[in-house]
């Protein structure tokens, strides 16, 4: 961009005549710290004060004297506090709130952008669908954190047996909220394997608890719902099971942890 | 004749004390630009008493936004006229939509032409305002531009619309009348202290 065009930017700018995607850029520069644009625009900004300063007229007494009284009423505190940060201790239950407020405000918006223009229609449903799939994985966060608050919650750590000793991973459980479970180090599965998370509750038969595949670095993890009929775990193991999962454990044996 | 210089140290500290919360600052910052602010909105809106709740609203906004001005952007004055001239055109634009009687637009009355004063002497002479006199000195193409800018808060694209010229030719002008208008206030600046 050369110098005439960031004058004419900031000339517009100035005179307050700036609009759409130039405002942005122009907002864009100024946010950089762009020196030829502040440069430019603190020139624009002196000449109007000039033009302004030109021509003073002293205003009625009235003005200054409801300001000061104004003033000296307002509480000490400014009242100008732009953000004010959620106190963490309440945050649990006013995350929901806040969110869902959030979100029906984010969802206001593209209504109302909906009816300003046509031309923005497609944009506004991948925001619409953007906003249903943060949405989806903010539940699913909420949910986890919620596990990971709850003074219930058992944290459970499972070691590498022979077939990967290297291996390790965790289970957070809650009996009633169900758990999340994350593993590391595992190798990847051979075609048509996968892991299957088993938890076992005293002299019962293994209960499963899913099935989870890992990425090329050996992590991998996986949303437990409760367990029915499972309250007290004694112990988590993983074992390699056909893609899909058995309804009783048949492989070997990858990870094993004591509650 | 300027009753404060523009970026001078003294408005910057003043805008940081009111951030603060100083009250005195607050108000010696008003004594010093309240006139300036009160000239550019009575030029957009010629209610008086329109102009003089404007003036409350503007600076009942720089009391309660002090901390957000930003020194690279420019001097607190350009704050505070960007801001009074916003709020003047607000209401401007209301008070048209409620009631066109109340307000006499910026027409050829306000700023002679060129023309009428270059034959005239005595127009020039009879001229009180600095702000006359120089955006008369502007080509009348420029004037109107800035004009319609800054004093009717037309957008650029509306102002293309509304002279028949193409949006380039808006924006050059915008550009040009500023750096013009600049070196003239310069130098009638100079001319009166």
């Amino acid at each position: 961009m050369n110098r005439d065009e960031i004058g004419e930017l900031a000339a517009a700018y100035a005179l307050g005549g700036l609009e759409g995607e130039e405002l942005a850029r122009f907002e864009a520069l100024l946010e950089a710290g762009d020196a030829d644009a502040l440069r430019a625009l603190r020139e624009c900004g002196d000449t109007l004060v000039g033009l302004a300063a030109a021509a003073p007229e002293p205003p009625p007494p009235a003005v200054r004297a409801a300001l000061m009284e104004r003033i000296a009423a307002a509480p000490a505190a400014r009242p100008s506090a732009p953000v004010r940060p959620l106190p963490p201790r309440r945050s649990r239950a006013l995350w929901p709130v806040v969110l869902s407020g959030a979100m029906a405000a984010g969802l206001a918006a593209v209504v109302v952008g909906w009816s300003v223009s046509s031309t923005y229609e497609k944009r506004l449903d991948a925001l619409a669908r953007d906003a249903e799939q943060l949405r989806a994985e903010l539940r699913g966060q909420q949910a986890v954190i919620a596990i990971l608050r709850d003074p219930a919650t058992q944290v459970v750590a499972l070691a590498g047996l022979p077939p990967a000793p290297g291996a390790r991973a965790r289970m957070m459980w809650h009996a009633q909220a169900g758990g999340v479970f994350v593993a590391t180090g595992l190798p990847a599965p051979p075609e048509g394997k996968a892991y299957q998370l088993w938890a076992i509750a005293g002299s019962n038969a293994p209960v499963s608890a899913g099935v989870f595949t890992v990425d090329a670095s050996g992590s991998g993890s996986l949303a437990v719902r409760p367990l029915p009929g499972v309250s007290a775990v004694n112990a988590f193991a993983v074992t390699l099971e056909p893609t899909g999962g058995l309804p009783a454990p048949s492989g070997d044996m990858y990870l094993l942890g004591k509650s | 004749m300027p009753p404060l210089t523009p970026g001078s140290e003294s408005s910057a500290a003043l805008v940081a004390a009111i951030a603060a919360g100083d009250r005195d600052a607050f108000g010696r910052f008003y004594d010093l630009t309240a006139p300036m602010a009160f000239g550019l909105i009575r030029r957009v809106l010629r209610d008086p008493e329109a102009a003089a709740e404007v003036l409350q609203e503007v600076f009942w906004q720089v009391w309660q936004d002090a901390a957000r001005y930003d020194p690279t952007r420019g001097s607190p004055e350009a704050w505070l006229v960007t801001r009074a001239k916003t709020r003047a055109i607000d209401r401007l634009r209301s008070v048209r939509r409620r009631d066109r009687t109340f307000v006499a637009p910026v027409d050829e009355s306000v700023a002679p032409r060129r023309e009428e004063q270059a034959e005239n002497p005595a127009v020039v002479a009879e001229d009180r305002s600095l702000v006359q006199n120089a955006l008369a000195q502007l080509p009348e193409a420029q004037r109107r531009v800035i004009e319609l800018a800054f004093f009717e808060g037309l957008t650029q694209s509306e102002i293309a619309a509304r002279l028949g010229e193409p949006l380039g030719t808006v924006k050059t002008r915008a550009r040009l009348g500023l750096e013009r208008l600049r070196g003239v206030l310069g130098g009638e600046r100079l001319s009166v202290t």
